[in-house]
């Protein structure tokens, strides 16, 4: 096992910016949902999303707005850890489902100035933090995690050029073709996501970034916010949009064993959760299999009932909201779960107000999943 | 204990017009070659629905896998878990969301086809070549800009050097359509590209493959460039832009200089000063394994 200190965090999301608002104002139960802000509502038939309410003027939409949360993130989360603004040299692995396809759309109906250049997002890291060694994953639902992944397999790596730092990131925004595709699928329109509840309807997505900053040793580390423990990821190789139970389960399975944890062991999980139709289930089943006896020990929640599914950026949410969960000892709620399905009967959900757990909280496991079963799961701990 | 975490090239594929193997690419593909056909590589079955770039990628997948010696008539010859994917496209589902936006404008959500939403997620390449071929390790989709096909090499050693996977294939390919040539100006993009398979030297000697060039360093950085430390593949201009497929047609190319008794490393090279970076890469002939 190789423990890798987390030594900054940035986050932004619908519910919040910065990691202290978006903690608390999750653990208040504040939902990030509104009314659509940037698209014609008489295209769509849901109405709803969880945007960050950012563009200049309301209700008109403008390019760029990826990059623009990512570099917030980052910027964040680089001084959170002492880096400072000049980034050249270290590594900077973006996770996203969706790139700056939301630019690539405003240019192809609306004209506004795009080129290629621009679909991701080494090109605005380089002007604003001088940053070079960037990379730009685009592994749909669970980018940031399988970013944390590669992130923390670039730190270990047996060579002398190996980096001591590394930064992680996650984004999306919601594009017009994802949102509009997304609710083509359902039966009835989504109205808002209710995790794990038997009368969902859907899922619907969310504007989001996060950004944490990793180092191979804590020596001369300013702070330790936790400890990443390891990151599983593997490919159900079974269906482009379903998942696969199985595949979810040897993914959860394989974290447990690289992070040197039983299933016992764990506290907390930060469930992927994104309310859609399928999901839930498979996860649900998923878990509940491979936690057997455990089940109903640690405490579960799902953050996207108030940030909406914020796609690539939503692993490190989930990191990011884990982590302060542990060291502080409050597990934000799981809004709107009232009757949850069978699949998660045994599970320990946070509903209602924030629990603040009864013993210490230690372990906290992450999931994300996404489209083509690509599947990645971390365990953390806290520093508390 | 040290492990060997040397990485080596067991197979390669080509798919361009006027270059369907590495020995053509590296002699450099002639003009006016026919688009590929993707259905005369691996059939009708299965190409309904799929975009451009998800129809080359299985072509590309199934072509590199049999090289290597992992794909048979009935199906993988080694375990599933053992083979990853590390897919370069910097275009490639760009056509899918133009056109489900203009349904959407023009008509409404309900004019949109539920088909689309697969492929409106840019991984779909990486995620459909491993559905189609029963591939489970680990699934990477690299959308990087100019050096994406150097990059998804780079990070296919990677996740092989830290043992999470034995084996990766790596696919560069980039569609040409509309949407594509309005976005690089009215040049075309080259509407093919190449594969790999990498993998770790001792996995390859235990199943006795033949080690077709091996790895050496990569570097990612915006600092000055240094001289060429080997041969240099050109990609003929009439082909168009190759984009996230330039690093992995130029890895394909020196296998194609190897295979034909080249035994001097060859240099491959994306990205130039105008562009967030360039990334170098190394190659060796097989007996540097």
């Amino acid at each position: 096992m190789t423990m890798s200190p987390i030594i900054g965090m940035g986050a932004v999301a619908a519910t919040g910016s910065g990691v202290d608002e978006l903690f608390e104002n999750l653990c208040r139960g504040r939902s990030g949902r509104a009314e659509l802000r940037g698209f014609d509502r008489t295209r769509f038939r849901a109405q709803h999303a969880y945007e960050v309410d950012n563009r200049p003027v309301p209700g008109q939409d403008v390019p760029g707005r990826a990059t623009e949360l990512l570099l917030d993130a980052v910027g964040q989360a680089a001084a959170d850890a002492g880096l400072g603004e000049d980034l050249s040299g270290i590594p900077v692995l973006v996770g996203t489902g969706l790139r700056e396809l939301r630019s690539l759309e405003l240019w192809w109906r609306d004209g506004s100035p795009f080129a290629d250049s621009g679909l991701h997002f080494g090109t605005g890291l380089r002007e604003r933090f001088n940053a070079d060694v960037t990379h730009t994953f685009s592994n749909a639902c669970s980018a940031s995690l399988y970013a944390l992944a590669l992130g923390s397999d670039l730190l270990h790596q047996e060579s002398e050029d190996a980096p001591d730092t590394v930064i992680v990131a996650g984004v999306d925004v919601l594009t017009e073709s994802m949102y509009g595709l997304l609710e083509r699928v359902h039966p009835q329109p989504p109205d808002r996501v209710r995790p794990f509840d038997r009368n969902r309807t859907g899922v619907l997505m969310g504007d989001g970034a996060a950004a944490i900053v990793l180092r191979r040793t804590e020596r001369d580390a300013p702070q330790v916010h936790g400890r990443l423990r390891g990151v599983a990821v593997n490919c159900d190789a079974y269906h482009v949009t379903a998942p696969s139970p199985e595949g979810i389960a040897e993914a959860m399975r394989s974290a447990h064993r690289m992070a040197g944890v039983k299933p016992s062991d764990v506290d907390l999980v930060m469930l992927h959760g994104t309310g859609t139709l399928l999901n839930d289930e498979a996860e649900a089943t998923a878990l509940a299999d491979v936690l057997g006896d455990s089940a109903s020990g640690p405490l579960m929640t799902a953050v996207k009932s108030m940030t909406g599914h914020t796609s690539g950026a939503s692993g490190l949410i989930n990191l990011i909201v884990g982590v302060r969960a542990l060291n502080e000892g409050r597990v934000p709620p799981t809004v709107g779960l009232d009757d949850p399905v069978e699949e998660a009967a045994p599970f320990r959900f946070v509903t209602g107000e924030a629990a603040a757990g009864s013993g210490r909280l230690n372990v906290a496991q992450l999931n994300a999943f996404g489209f083509g079963g690509i599947n990645a799961v971390a365990i953390v701990e806290g520093s508390r | 204990m040290s492990t060997d975490t040397t990485v080596v090239v067991s197979g390669a594929a080509v798919l361009l017009p006027g270059a369907d193997t590495v020995r053509a690419l590296a002699e450099g593909p002639a003009a006016g070659g026919a688009p590929v056909e993707p259905a005369e590589h691996v059939g009708r079955k299965g190409l309904r629905y799929k975009d451009r770039a998800t129809q080359l990628g299985y072509c590309l997948t199934a072509s590199a896998l049999r090289d290597a010696g992992l794909l048979g008539d009935d199906g993988l010859t080694c375990a599933p878990e053992s083979v990853g994917v590390v897919a370069s496209s910097n275009f490639g589902n760009l056509d899918t969301v133009a056109r489900a936006l203009d349904t959407l404008r023009e008509e409404t959500v309900s004019g949109t086809s539920p088909m689309d939403l697969p492929n409106a997620s840019s991984n779909v390449i990486a995620s459909s070549a491993a559905i189609r071929y029963g591939l489970r390790g680990p699934n990477l989709m690299v959308c990087n800009g100019q050096t994406s096909g150097l990059d998804a090499v780079h990070w296919a050693a990677t996740i092989i050097a830290a043992g999470r996977t034995d084996r990766v294939l790596v696919l560069g390919v980039e569609p040409d359509n509309d949407v594509v040539r309005r976005l690089l100006g009215g040049a075309r993009a080259v509407d093919g590209g190449a594969a790999l398979v990498l993998e770790s030297r001792p996995a390859a000697e235990q199943r006795s493959a033949t080690v077709r060039a091996v790895l050496g360093p990569y570097r990612r950085s915006a600092g000055e460039p240094g001289p060429d430390r080997g041969r240099r593949w050109e990609l003929p201009a009439h082909l168009g832009h190759a984009s996230g497929a330039h690093g992995v047609l130029q890895c394909a190319a020196a296998v194609g200089w190897f295979d034909a008794g080249e035994r001097g490393p060859v240099h491959a090279v994306a990205g130039a000063a105008a562009d967030d970076a360039r990334a170098d890469l190394l190659l060796m002939a097989p007996e540097a394994a």
